[in-house]
């Protein structure tokens, strides 16, 4: 008690003398204090120990001060070139959750209706015994694995090993499904490799940042700030594109707002007066780019085992520009709300030279039935005028999950994947039998099941087995209506590992205790590439384990061990050392480990002791080999394609009995499912439920009040929460918004379960429903 | 339970005079600006009184020009 | 015939009568009873409005050197509010009884500035779009009172000891209702000292600082909805 009093103590008066520094230089700029009295103020028995931000996609270097095996505070690395010592206040409350009173400590195991406290080494036999009974029975394809973006590069790696390589089964897929999979396909289609070509540093260069969709002052918080300084400094400008005014439409200098579903025939329109105008870079676009056409009338997946496989047909420019005459700003502003002249205003900015312009977008655009098609679009109104992979120019395509990136896409968690390559491919199905040290034809070469289908799967009882981790898919999957039932049923036994109880633990067979972040080491890679790596910083409680080493245990039961000889205390190296040799090679090498311990993250591709800031940029990018300016090597004659992609609607449109669009999304204060930022009280008192944002004419009408409850109902559900008018977010007339944060208040059952034909993941931005108050 | 900042400008040349009177009041921590005649002093005390007290006895310093606070912060007694 | 179906009829009103009048005499002798339905409770979300309001002049918040002798501190804040959250009252003569605040107190108080005339700085008003200033601001025209009153002022905390966790930022510990302009006060010459930003150039200030309840509403811990 008195070593915590004396220890806050001497931290207050070390912030006392920081202010009053600071004060000093801005009366004195430049003005030095002696190294040693600024050590000698005290600083508690305080140790900080870098890591990344448990949170979001943008990756914040964090430094966690640990006292007494505890850890208290956190506060922004200045070293990291990410967050340059800032943070969000999410990511500088983040420690608190580890000291909820609901931890999950030890293994819980269903008996009888009850959970029973197990020893772990006793869940994880029944664990092992349950899978290789159900293969046994059912074959390897009634077994499935259902992972996350938030699973570390060595968790992410293990299951895809113990799934391809071990077992021989290619159910596996993950929750980076629910929010970046239009964004992976949008960069394999275009370019052939995924993940963006910049990386933050573009902010300090741009003129302007456009916003498709995506609300950052809330939900990538740390670069808009960077935007913002940018704006109040230099100049720059902020141009946000959405269907909804939030508070980075309060900051931005333009608010453009936009009916749902038509930023496709914007983003033509914006193309065709790019062309119209001559604003072309023909250079570029004669040097870098093929044409292609893609199949339309694509559908939208809401019925069971659906499939569809794109075909691409090479078509010319002047077919192109003939295309693209449906898309005159006049005959798109009739339909998308938005007025001629601000989709010339638009296109002007892309169109000129001089100014420099990056686009940013996040859920709006990939969780959206035709996310391929639209991020296809963004790239080509970039490659027209050749902004692109240069500093300050670019598309950026953000991610909501710490390791999307680095977990999901690089070591490839998804059904189709491999550590490097996809499973349909003989070449990398015989790379990775060699590392992996498995026979080639153990790996099937047919992808299975997709998130949305996996849970189809379970309903329809293909899946008898199911081991999600760090996920909360009873939250955050569409339509929780059919899946929370489907998890139900007898016909599966589901496997449950996480750190806290939540919607999707409530339904386990067993219940596996996970550490969380700070208590084991690990690999994260967030949105620019860069991957940063943390050691272990404090013990977990009770019998918990990191998810990668519950994986591995289950592995060794179940007869796999010597395909993962690690040892425990030290597998996150040991896995990461083995899962590098994929990468090997200048347009995809990792860090080594002793960079990525010694500097706040590196990005790859990190060639010749080097990180590559832009890629397919010859001045940046050693991998450019063709001589020229720019080569895309992803594609095999080095060009980059523009997509010929038409306007289609959404599945489902607001019609007399459901009236109005829902939008769902995120706030600053909760992180997707909650299940850890409501667990931290500062978080849960600033937004402690969830609410159903009207506009205000369309509240008159119905007579709803704020703060009244109000039943939001679809085909497939509904949810009862308070209304929300002219607070956090103001929707377009004619259009709900709810976040999706609150378990209590289930957003999800009302949802629908339509994707995006070619990359599988689903629209929670657009369906209809009807509100009525209670 | 008190803590304060000040920044403590002292009269021409007088520098480490002040340096020295501050550094010997025992609840004040100086630090020196290297470049600049400037001084920081962080206050701890355990009482409003006694801050109070501390004030006076630091504002009639002769090497002192000014005392401006910067930060200040109460800490609960049982914390 | 006629006359019995008179009487009759005339017999079947007065039965009628008593009986509608003795089940009326009834009603009425029971306790009036209206049934209390609790408010629903709802939490208030702060308006968005105001958040980057004031964002333009952050820079030079920023370079603005400190004013030592001239500077505010939370206990001259605090001198003319009758407790932590009350309107201030006006502290100087005003100029025009008959004018909207637009016209004339908006003229000092929308940006601020030095006044040599008082020697101090225009403290710059949150709620600049608020014109009504005399609905809730008061001159003081006398310092006697009509009759002796024994409202005790509650003491005012200081500054600095409302964050969750050593060094994180501190919580919003005051209702952002007509306060949701934070450089308004937290930034510049006329913020008070104890309270004034130091990176005032940062401007997305929620982006890190919170409200929370304690002044405004209890809001309980999260617990789950879970069917047991």
């Amino acid at each position: 008690m008195n070593n915590t009093l004396t220890n806050r103590r001497s931290f207050i008066k070390k912030m006392a003398a920081l202010s009053a520094m600071t004060a000093a230089a801005s009366l004195f700029p430049g003005i030095l204090f002696a190294e040693e009295q600024i050590k000698g103020i005290p600083d508690g028995d305080l140790e900080w120990k870098k890591g990344p931000c448990r949170f979001c996609g943008v990756g914040c270097g964090i430094l966690v001060g640990v006292e007494n095996g505890k850890a208290v505070a956190v506060k922004g690395d200045p070293n990291s070139s990410v967050n340059k010592g800032l943070l969000c206040v999410k990511g500088y409350h983040q420690i608190m959750c580890i000291q909820a009173s609901d931890r999950l400590k030890y293994a819980l195991v269903k008996k009888n209706g009850k959970y029973v406290e197990t020893p772990l080494d006793e869940a994880l036999d029944l664990v092992a015994e349950k899978m290789k009974d159900t293969i046994e029975k059912h074959g390897k394809d009634s077994v499935a694995m259902y992972t996350s973006g938030q699973s570390t590069i060595p968790e992410g790696y293990v299951a895809s090993k113990f799934m391809k390589g071990a077992i021989g089964t290619n159910n596996l897929d993950c929750n980076a499904r629910l929010c970046m999979a239009s964004a992976v396909t949008g960069f394999l289609t275009t370019f052939g490799a995924d993940e963006p070509m910049g990386c933050y540093e573009d902010i300090d260069h741009a003129d302007y940042f456009i916003t498709w969709g995506n609300n950052m002052a809330e939900m990538h918080p740390v670069l808009f700030s960077r935007m913002l300084e940018q704006k109040n400094r230099r100049g720059a400008k902020i141009i946000d594109f959405a269907t909804r005014t939030t508070r980075s439409s309060m900051a931005s200098n333009k608010s453009i707002l936009f009916e749902p579903q038509t930023d496709l025939a914007v983003a033509n329109a914006i193309c065709y007066e790019i062309i119209k105008n001559g604003w072309v870079n023909k250079k570029f676009v004669e040097e870098h780019v093929n044409f292609n056409k893609g199949l339309t009338n694509i559908g939208y997946g809401l019925e069971d085992k659906f499939s569809f496989k794109d075909k691409a047909t090479k078509i010319n420019f002047e077919e192109y520009k003939a295309f693209l005459a449906d898309y005159t700003p006049e005959k798109v502003a009739k339909y998308s709300r938005v007025s001629v002249k601000d989709i010339k205003y638009l296109a002007a900015i892309y169109g000129d030279p001089n100014k420099k312009v990056v686009s940013y977008w996040c859920m709006g655009m990939n969780q959206h039935t035709r996310g391929t098609w639209i991020n296809n679009l963004v790239y080509n109104i970039h490659l027209l005028t050749g902004k692109i992979s240069q500093p300050g120019n670019g598309p950026f395509s953000l991610t909501g999950q710490p390791s999307a990136c680095g977990t999901a896409r690089e070591v490839g968690t998804f059904t189709h994947k491999l550590p490097k390559g996809v499973v349909t491919n003989k070449k990398h199905r015989e790379l990775a039998a060699k590392i992996w040290k498995v026979p080639v034809d153990r790996i099937p070469s047919k992808p299975t099941y997709h998130a949305t289908e996996m849970f189809r799967a379970v309903d329809r009882g293909d899946i008898k087995f199911i081991w999600t981790q760090v996920t909360n898919p009873l939250v955050s999957l569409p339509k929780t209506s059919r899946y929370r039932p489907a998890m139900e049923k007898e016909s599966c036994f589901v496997v449950v590992s996480d750190v806290f109880p939540t919607p999707t633990s409530d339904v386990a067979d067993v219940i596996l205790p996970a550490s969380w972040h700070i208590e084991k080491s690990g690999m994260y890679g967030n949105s620019e590439r860069r991957t940063q790596q943390w050691d272990k910083m404090i013990e977990g409680p009770g019998e918990t384990k990191p998810d990668a080493w519950m994986t591995i245990e289950v592995a060794k039961r179940m007869g796999y061990g010597d395909l993962f000889p690690y040892s425990e205390e030290n597998h996150a190296e040991e896995i990461y050392n083995e899962y590098i040799q994929f990468h090997k090679g200048a347009k995809h090498g990792m860090a080594p480990l002793e960079v990525l311990k010694e500097q706040s993250g590196a990005i790859w591709p990190y060639v010749n002791g080097k990180s590559t800031q832009w890629r397919f940029n010859a001045e940046y990018d050693p991998a450019c080999t063709n001589g020229k300016d720019f080569h895309f090597y992803g594609k095999k004659d080095g060009k980059a394609v523009i997509w010929q992609r038409p306007y289609e609607p959404a599945p489902e449109v607001p019609s007399a009995e459901y009236p109005f669009w829902l939008n769902t999304g995120r706030v600053i204060e909760h992180w997707h499912t909650g299940s850890m930022t409501r667990r931290i009280p500062v978080l849960h008192k600033a937004m402690p439920n969830a609410y159903l944002e009207l506009h205000p004419e369309d509240a008159k009408t119905l007579g709803i009040s704020n703060g009244e409850n109000v039943k939001v109902t679809s085909k497939r559900g509904s949810c009862i929460m308070p209304a929300s008018i002219n607070e956090r977010g103001l929707p377009t007339k004619g259009q709900v918004f709810a976040p999706f944060f609150d378990e209590n208040l289930m957003i999800n059952d009302v949802t629908i379960d339509a994707f995006c034909p070619i990359s599988k993941e689903p629209d929670y931005k657009k369906c209809a429903v009807k509100v009525e108050k209670v | 339970m008190p803590i304060k900042s000040y920044l403590a400008h002292p009269q021409e040349d007088k520098k480490q005079a002040l340096f020295e009177a501050l550094s010997k009041i025992e609840q004040c921590e100086v630090i020196p600006a290297k470049n600049e005649d400037l001084l920081i002093v962080v206050t701890d005390t355990n009482s409003q009184e006694e801050e109070d007290k501390l004030k006076k006895l630091m504002e009639n310093i002769d090497s002192l020009k000014l005392l401006s606070m910067v930060s200040g912060f109460n800490t609960p007694k049982n914390d | 015939m006629k006359r019995l179906g008179i009487i009759s009829l005339f017999v079947i009103l007065f039965v009628a009568f008593i009986a509608v009048w003795n089940y009326s005499y009834q009603m009425g002798s029971e306790e009036a009873y209206v049934p209390l339905e609790p408010a629903q409770e709802s939490i208030i979300i702060p308006t968005e409005y105001g958040v980057f309001q004031r964002s333009q002049h952050a820079l030079d918040y920023e370079n603005m050197p400190f004013d030592y002798e001239h500077q505010r501190s939370l206990e001259t804040y605090y001198k003319n509010r009758a407790f932590p959250g009350a309107p201030p009252t006006i502290p100087h003569v005003v100029a025009d009884e008959r004018n909207m605040g637009d016209n004339s107190c908006l003229k000092c108080h929308e940006n601020g500035g030095f006044v040599e005339k008082f020697n101090a700085y225009t403290p710059v008003t949150p709620h600049p779009q608020l014109t009504n200033c005399r609905q809730c601001h008061v001159p003081e025209l006398t310092s006697g009172e009509f009759k002796p009153n024994s409202f005790v002022k509650k003491q005012v905390l200081g500054a600095g000891n409302n964050n969750a966790l050593l060094g994180s930022p501190p919580v919003i510990p005051h209702q952002l209702q007509l306060r949701e302009n934070c450089l308004a006060c937290h930034a510049g010459p006329s913020a008070p000292v104890e309270i004034r930003v130091s990176h005032p150039e940062r401007t997305n200030c929620r982006q890190c600082h919170v409200p929370s309840d304690t002044k405004v509403q209890e809001i309980k811990s999260f617990t789950r909805n879970k069917k047991e």
